[in-house]
């Protein structure tokens, strides 16, 4: 599903269940974005999608109950950043937030760091039995690699 | 997932496609255990063909580094994509991962 979204972004959206299939559904979603964007920088689509995944990364393994989470993704092509909207039905949890990258030896615990580094913007709050992500990208500007 | 699999006896190459992600991990782990408990430690992972890595894909290659480097070998990464590379700096796993350009290059000393 496509349209014009609040502020005139244009807006990409999926529903479905929060498993290990649908992550394919999350990157084709934001290929479909960047295919009807071509304004968009490569190098802003890569990155944000590589955080934008973890988050739904661990949605789809910490979500609870297993197989019947339900999940909406919403992303909107802004002219000066790219926004990524994650709601879902699992169960109350607080992330830790603002933890530093793992060391070299570590073999898990990478995700919402990568995220974290990856995005200007990034925020959870638990609301109407949902958590809900926002998470923003500038774009053409830092964090780089 | 699936993947490459080229024994050259005194290295194997393992060669995934695709997404290597938290779907595709475990698969690739569970066939780097087989192989260094059965002697085979020196790896290389061709990424030729990975065109996105999670932190579950890079989960995988820091266990199967420390257990092949346990059995005195190792686990070398060779033709990583923008992405991976990326991803790799990120988290400074291009520490003690750092991408060779080629699979010819990663085996150079072996």
């Amino acid at each position: 599903m496509t349209g014009d979204g609040e502020l005139g972004g244009k807006e990409y959206v999926l529903e479905g269940f929060a498993v290990p299939d649908q992550l394919d559904a999350v990157h084709s979603l934001l290929a479909q974005a960047a295919g009807d964007n071509p304004e968009l920088d490569p190098m802003d689509v890569m990155l944000f999608e590589t955080a934008v995944i973890e988050i739904a990364n661990n949605v789809v393994e910490h979500g609870r109950p297993v197989g019947e989470v339900r999940w909406r993704f919403t992303v909107r092509v802004h002219e000066d950043e790219i926004e990524a909207l994650l709601d879902d039905t699992g169960q109350q949890f607080q992330p830790r937030r603002g933890e530093d990258m793992p060391g070299e030896d570590a073999e898990g615990g990478r995700g919402l760091p990568i995220a974290e580094a990856l995005l200007d913007q990034i925020d959870f709050r638990r609301m109407d039995d949902t958590n809900h992500w926002h998470m923003v990208r500038r774009l053409g500007q830092s964090p780089q690699i | 997932m699936s993947f490459e699999e080229v024994d050259k006896d005194t290295y194997v190459v393992l060669a995934p496609e695709g997404k290597f992600n938290m779907v595709a991990a475990p698969t690739l782990k569970t066939r780097i255990d087989d192989l260094v408990a059965a002697g085979k430690a020196r790896l290389v992972v061709d990424l030729h063909k990975v065109d996105f890595i999670d932190s579950s894909g890079l989960g995988a290659l820091v266990a199967g580094t420390k257990v092949a480097r346990k059995q005195g070998g190792d686990l070398r990464v060779a033709a990583a994509g923008d992405q991976v590379r990326a991803v790799l700096k990120l988290t400074n796993l291009d520490r003690i991962l750092a991408p060779y350009a080629t699979v010819e290059e990663a085996l150079h000393d072996w």
